[in-house]
C-alpha cells in the first residue's frame, strides 16, 4: 500500500485490439557509472560483464574436473600404471563430481548466461540490485578457492562422493573425513550464500523490470528456463543448506544429527560416545536439493535449445504456450520425486509407489517438450550451423537419456540397477553431454553478441563431431557395463568377472582422452577468435529477441542508448507469410511489418 | 486521492492480469521489497527445513526426550515456574515487532524524529532478547551441562538441535539488530529525505528502505513464533 | 525518486498496531498456558498448532502488510509453503519408520 503511491499506470486496459504499448509504471533505473578500471573490469557492476566473468570462472573449474575425470578414467582402464592409489581415485570422484554439478553447470547457467542474457532479453539496462549482482560473483570466487584449499589441508579433499552421506563421510577410513569434509562444506554454503545473492537479482529482475509491452508471454523460452530454474535454485538449496550444516557440526562439534547409535557400540573408526541420529534425514534433505538440482541444471538448456531451434530453423517454436507450462511443470514436480534417489537406502519401503509414481509423471511435461522441438524442426529452413548442430546433438543426447531413466524410476528395475554404471551412463548423458553441447551451442551462437566477432565456423564444426561422437562412444558402453552389474564408484575390478569388461574400459579411456584433447580445439577457437575474428555484422544470425536489436554490438553499459525498446510481439515470428524477411524483431512495431500476417502474441 | 494502482482488477481476477502484464508483476512494489520478500521465502525453508530435522531427530529417536516446561523453567521467588525466560522473551520479541510497525509507519508519514525512537526501540527489545538468549544459552551450559554434543538429561541430541536452531535464530536477530541501528541513524540523519546516497552501494536512500527492514524484522518473529511452538512447547 | 518524497502516503491508524499487538500478546498467553495447566496428547497439539498459525496469519497478514498487497505477491509467498507441508508428512512417516525399525531391531529382537 506505502509503496504503490509512485504508480503512475493509467487506467486504460491493454486490450486485444489495442497495438499501442502500455506507458511506462516507474521511472528508468539509475545505472550505476564506473569511473576506474577496477570497478569497470574486476569489480564490475554491468551485468553483462558479470555473465563473462562467471562464465570464466566456471569454465576454468570446469577444466580441472576434465583433468580429474580423465586420470579417473586411466586408472579404471590400467589399474597396472597406478596412476591414482585409492584414497585419491576416491577424492578425484568426489571433486569431480561436485565441481561439475554446482560450480560449473549451476554457475555457468544461472550466473553465466542469466547475467548475460537476461537483462537484454526482457529489454532492460541492468539486473534490479548491480552492487548485490557484482558481490554475488566474487563469493563464488571464494568458493571455489575454498573447495581448491582442500587439497592442501591435511587428509586432502573428502573421498565421500559429492553426495556427502554420513556417517561414512566423517569416520575415519573415508578420505579427507576431517579437514576436506569442513572445506568442501564450507565451500558448498559461501556457494549458495552468493548464488542467493545473484538469483534473488535474476527472479526479480524477470518479474520486475521488463520493459514496455514485454510481458512475461513474450519472453523468450532461455529467460523462461534460466529464470524457472533460478526460482527452484532459491527454494532447493536451503535444504542442501541446512543438510550441510548439520553434517559440519557433527564433523567438528560431535553432533549426532546423523550418526546413529550402532557406530558408537561398534569399532567404525571415530569413538563416538554420542549416538541415535538418522542417517537417512541426511539423505532425504541432499536429495530434497539434489533432485531439482538436476532440473537447475537442464531447464536453462531446454530453454536455450529452443532458441537455438528456433533461430537456425527459421521457425517460430512450435507450441510456446506449452513449452512455458511444461517448464513450470517440470520444476513443480521436480520437489516431489526426490526418493527415487532412496529406493535401496532403506527408507519407508511404502514411498516407493508415490515417488515412483511422481518420478514417471515427470516424463510427461519433459516428453511434451521433446516432441515440440521436433515439430519445431518439422519443414523448417534449417541452417546447419554449429549452433544447430549442437542443439541437435542436445536432443539426440537428452532423448538417450532421458529414456534410460525411466529404467530406474522404477522400483522393482532400480534395485538391480542401482549403483551400476547405468546410473553413470543415465547422468552423464542427461546432464553432462546434453546440457554441455548446449553450453557450447550458445558460446558458439552468443559469442557475436559478447565480442563483436564470430568464432570460426569449420573448427566448430569439427569440435563438435569429435565431442559429440566421442562422448557418445564414452557413455553409450556404460549402460553395457551397468547391466552386466558392473559397481561406480569402484577403484578398480581385481579379479572380479566384471574385469572382463576390461577391453570396454581401455577403449572409453581411450576416446575421452581424444575428446578432452579435442576441447583445446574449442578454446583456441575462442581466444584466436576473440581477437582477430570474423568480424560480426550487427544481428549476424537474424534473431528477433532482444539482445540482438541494441543500437551497439557488443552492447554498451546501459544497453539500449537513449530509451528502452517497445515490446510488440513474441520471439518467435519467423517465416510469417507476407513478410518482406524471414524475421520480425520484438521490438518492430505493426506499422513496419507492412503486409505481414502476424497473429497476436 | 484515486490512485492509479486502484484501478487495476482486485482479487483473482487481479491475479491473472498481473501476471498477463507487462513490465512489473508486483504492482507498485519497488524492486527491494520485491527481493526482501522472495529471500525471506528462501529463508523461510531453511527453518523449515531446520524444524523438520528437529521433528525427525525428536521423532526417531528411542532415548528419552527432555521436558522442555522443565528444562527451561526458571526459580523466581522460590518456585519453579515452567518456561518463564521464554515467555518474556516472546512477549519481547512481539513487542518489538509492534514498535517495528508503528516506525514504518511513522516513516512513510516522513516524521523523522518518532521513526527514529521507534527504531531505536526495536532494536533494543531485540538486543535484550538476544541477552536473553545468550543467559538461558549459559545457564543450560554451565548449570545443566547441556553441550551440542551431550545432554544429561537425555537424548544427545535435544543439544544438538537447541543450540543450532537458536542459535541460527539469535545470529538472525543479532543482525537485524546491527541493520537496525544503521537504519535508525539513517533516518535520524534525514538520509530518507534528501536521499543521500548509501556508503557500499551508492543508491539514493528512501523511506521504502524502512519498509523493507521491517519485513526481515517480521520474519525474524514468525521464525521465533514457530520455534516458540514446536521447540518449547511440544 | 525526488517525486516520490514529494507524494503524501496514506499510513493507517496508529490504532490498528495496537490492538494486533494485544491479540498477539493474547495468544502467546493462551499458548502458554497450554503448557502451564499441562494439556496433553492431541488437544495439547490442536491448541497449540492453533494459536501458532493465527499469531503467524496476524503477523504477516497485518505486520508485513500482505492483507493489503494484491494477490500476486501473496500466492507467490504462500502455495510453496505447501512442499514444506508434502516434506513434513514424508518426514513424519519416515521418522515412525526408522522408530518401528529401531524397537524392533535393537530393543525386541536382542
Amino acid at each position: 500500500m506505502y509503496d504503490e503511491s509512485n504508480y503512475k499506470i493509467e487506467a486504460k486496459a491493454y486490450s486485444a485490439s489495442d497495438t499501442s504499448v502500455s506507458p511506462a509504471e516507474e521511472p528508468e533505473q539509475e545505472l550505476y557509472h564506473s569511473k576506474s578500471w577496477w570497478t569497470t573490469y574486476v569489480f564490475s557492476q554491468d551485468a553483462k560483464y558479470i555473465g563473462i566473468q562467471y562464465i570464466c570462472a566456471a569454465t576454468a573449474i570446469a577444466l580441472v574436473g576434465l583433468i580429474l575425470s580423465v586420470l579417473m578414467r586411466v586408472q579404471l582402464a590400467y589399474p597396472e600404471l597406478n596412476v591414482l592409489d585409492p584414497t585419491t581415485y576416491y577424492q578425484s570422484l568426489t571433486m569431480h563430481g561436485m565441481i561439475m554439478v554446482i560450480f560449473f553447470l549451476t554457475a555457468l547457467f544461472l550466473g553465466g548466461f542469466g547475467n548475460l542474457l537476461i537483462p537484454l532479453m526482457i529489454g532492460a539496462r541492468d539486473m534490479v540490485f548491480p552492487y548485490v549482482n557484482m558481490m554475488s560473483f566474487w563469493v563464488f570466487v571464494l568458493s571455489l578457492l575454498v573447495l581448491m584449499a582442500s587439497y592442501l589441508v591435511p587428509g586432502g579433499p573428502t573421498g565421500a562422493g559429492w553426495t556427502l552421506y554420513p556417517p561414512q563421510s566423517i569416520t575415519s577410513g573415508t578420505p579427507g573425513n576431517l579437514w576436506g569434509l569442513i572445506l568442501m562444506l564450507v565451500s558448498v554454503v559461501l556457494f549458495i550464500v552468493g548464488f542467493t545473492m545473484g538469483g534473488l537479482n535474476y527472479v526479480i529482475t524477470v518479474l520486475q523490470s521488463r520493459t514496455r509491452g514485454m510481458t512475461l508471454m513474450r519472453m523468450p523460452l532461455s529467460v523462461w528456463g534460466i529464470f524457472v530454474a533460478t526460482i527452484i535454485a532459491l527454494l532447493a538449496f536451503p535444504a542442501l543448506f541446512v543438510g550441510g550444516l548439520m553434517l559440519l557440526l557433527d564433523a567438528v562439534l560431535g553432533t549426532s544429527f546423523y550418526m546413529p547409535a550402532i557406530i558408537a557400540t561398534s569399532n567404525l573408526g571415530k569413538d563416538l560416545s554420542t549416538g541415535g541420529g538418522s542417517p537417512i534425514l541426511f539423505q532425504h534433505l541432499f536429495w530434497f536439493f539434489g533432485h531439482p538440482e538436476v532440473y537447475i541444471v537442464a531447464l536453462p538448456a531446454f530453454g536455450i535449445v529452443s532458441d537455438l531451434f528456433s533461430v537456425h530453423a527459421r521457425k517460430n517454436i512450435f507450441g510456446y504456450r506449452m513449452m512455458v507450462w511444461s517448464i513450470i511443470a517440470i520444476a513443480v514436480l521436480s520437489f516431489i520425486v526426490w526418493a527415487h534417489h532412496m529406493y535401496v537406502a532403506g527408507m519407508t519401503p511404502w514411498f516407493g509407489f508415490f515417488f515412483a509414481s511422481t518420478t514417471l509423471m515427470i516424463a510427461i511435461p519433459t516428453g511434451i517438450k521433446m516432441y515440440n522441438w521436433l515439430l519445431t524442426l518439422w519443414r523448417g529452413n534449417i541452417r546447419f550451423t554449429v549452433p544447430m548442430l549442437f542443439a541437435l546433438g542436445f536432443f539426440i543426447t537428452f532423448l538417450n537419456g532421458g529414456l534410460t531413466g525411466m529404467f530406474m524410476g522404477n522400483v522393482g528395475t532400480d534395485i538391480a540397477l542401482s549403483d551400476t554404471y547405468f546410473v553413470v551412463a543415465h547422468f552423464h548423458f542427461t546432464i553432462g553431454i546434453a546440457p554441455v553441447l548446449v553450453v557450447f551451442g550458445a558460446i558458439y551462437h552468443w559469442f557475436p553478441l559478447m565480442t563483436g566477432r564470430m568464432l570460426n565456423e569449420g573448427l566448430g564444426k569439427l569440435h563438435f563431431w569429435i565431442t559429440f561422437i566421442g562422448a557418445y562412444m564414452i557413455y553409450f558402453p556404460m549402460h553395457y557395463q551397468g547391466l552386466q552389474g558392473v559397481p561406480r564408484r569402484y577403484f578398480e575390478m581385481y579379479d572380479s568377472v566384471h574385469a572382463t569388461s576390461s577391453g570396454l574400459n581401455e577403449f572409453i579411456t581411450i576416446i575421452t582422452i581424444v575428446v578432452a584433447v579435442a576441447q583445446l580445439l574449442f578454446f583456441y577457437n575462442v581466444i584466436n577468435s576473440a581477437l582477430s575474428g570474423k568480424k560480426a555484422k550487427r544481428n549476424p544470425w537474424n534473431a528477433n529477441s532482444l539482445e540482438w536489436q541494441t543500437p551497439e554490438m557488443p552492447p554498451k553499459h546501459g544497453n539500449w542508448g537513449r530509451e528502452q525498446p517497445r515490446v510488440y510481439r513474441w520471439a518467435y515470428d519467423y517465416g510469417v507469410p507476407g513478410a518482406d524477411k524471414d524475421y520480425i524483431p520484438q521490438n518492430l512495431s505493426s506499422k513496419d511489418i507492412g503486409k505481414a500476417n502476424v497473429e497476436k502474441t | 486521492m484515486s490512485r492509479a494502482i486502484d484501478k487495476l482488477p482486485k482479487g483473482w481476477g487481479g491475479l491473472t492480469s498481473d501476471f498477463g502484464s507487462d513490465q512489473k508483476t508486483f504492482k507498485g512494489m519497488s524492486w527491494g521489497k520485491s527481493m526482501m520478500w522472495i529471500f525471506l521465502l528462501s529463508d523461510t525453508f531453511i527453518f523449515s527445513c531446520f524444524l523438520i530435522s528437529y521433528m525427525t531427530g525428536r521423532a526417531s529417536t528411542t532415548a528419552s526426550w527432555p521436558d522442555s516446561s522443565v528444562v527451561f523453567g526458571l526459580e523466581v521467588f522460590g518456585t519453579s515456574v515452567p518456561l518463564l525466560l521464554i515467555a518474556i522473551m516472546t512477549f519481547i520479541l512481539i513487542s518489538s515487532s509492534g514498535t517495528m510497525a508503528i516506525a514504518v509507519k511513522y516513516g512513510y508519514e516522513k516524521n523523522r524524529k518518532l521513526c527514529a525512537i521507534f527504531l531505536l526501540l526495536t532494536a533494543l527489545c531485540g538486543a535484550a532478547f538476544v541477552g536473553m538468549q545468550a543467559f538461558e544459552w549459559t545457564k543450560l551450559i554451565v548449570v545443566e551441562g547441556l553441550r551440542p554434543w551431550s545432554n544429561p538429561m537425555g537424548a544427545a541430541q535435544f543439544g544438538s538441535f537447541f543450540f543450532m536452531i537458536t542459535g541460527f535464530h539469535g545470529t538472525h536477530v543479532t543482525v537485524g539488530v546491527i541493520f537496525l541501528l544503521i537504519m535508525a541513524r539513517k533516518t535520524w540523519r534525514g538520509d530518507f529525505d534528501t536521499g543521500r546516497r548509501g556508503y557500499f552501494t551508492t543508491m539514493k536512500s528512501d523511506y521504502v528502505a524502512i519498509e523493507i527492514m521491517g519485513l526481515y524484522w517480521h520474519f525474524v518473529d514468525l521464525v521465533w513464533v514457530f520455534i516458540f511452538a514446536f521447540f518449547y512447547l511440544w | 525518486m525526488i517525486q516520490y518524497n514529494k507524494q503524501k502516503v496514506k499510513t493507517h491508524k496508529i490504532g490498528i498496531y495496537l490492538w494486533i499487538w494485544g491479540l498477539l500478546f493474547v495468544f502467546s498467553f493462551f499458548s502458554y498456558m497450554v503448557d502451564y495447566l499441562n494439556f496433553e496428547g492431541s488437544l495439547r497439539w490442536t491448541l497449540i498448532v492453533l494459536f501458532m498459525f493465527s499469531k503467524a496469519a496476524l503477523i504477516m497478514s497485518i505486520f508485513m502488510h500482505l492483507f493489503w498487497e494484491r494477490y500476486a505477491i501473496v500466492n507467490v509467498l504462500l502455495w510453496p509453503m505447501t512442499l514444506m507441508m508434502l516434506f513434513v508428512w514424508i518426514m513424519v512417516a519416515e521418522s515412525k519408520y526408522t522408530l518401528l525399525t529401531r524397537i524392533f531391531y535393537f530393543i525386541l529382537g536382542s
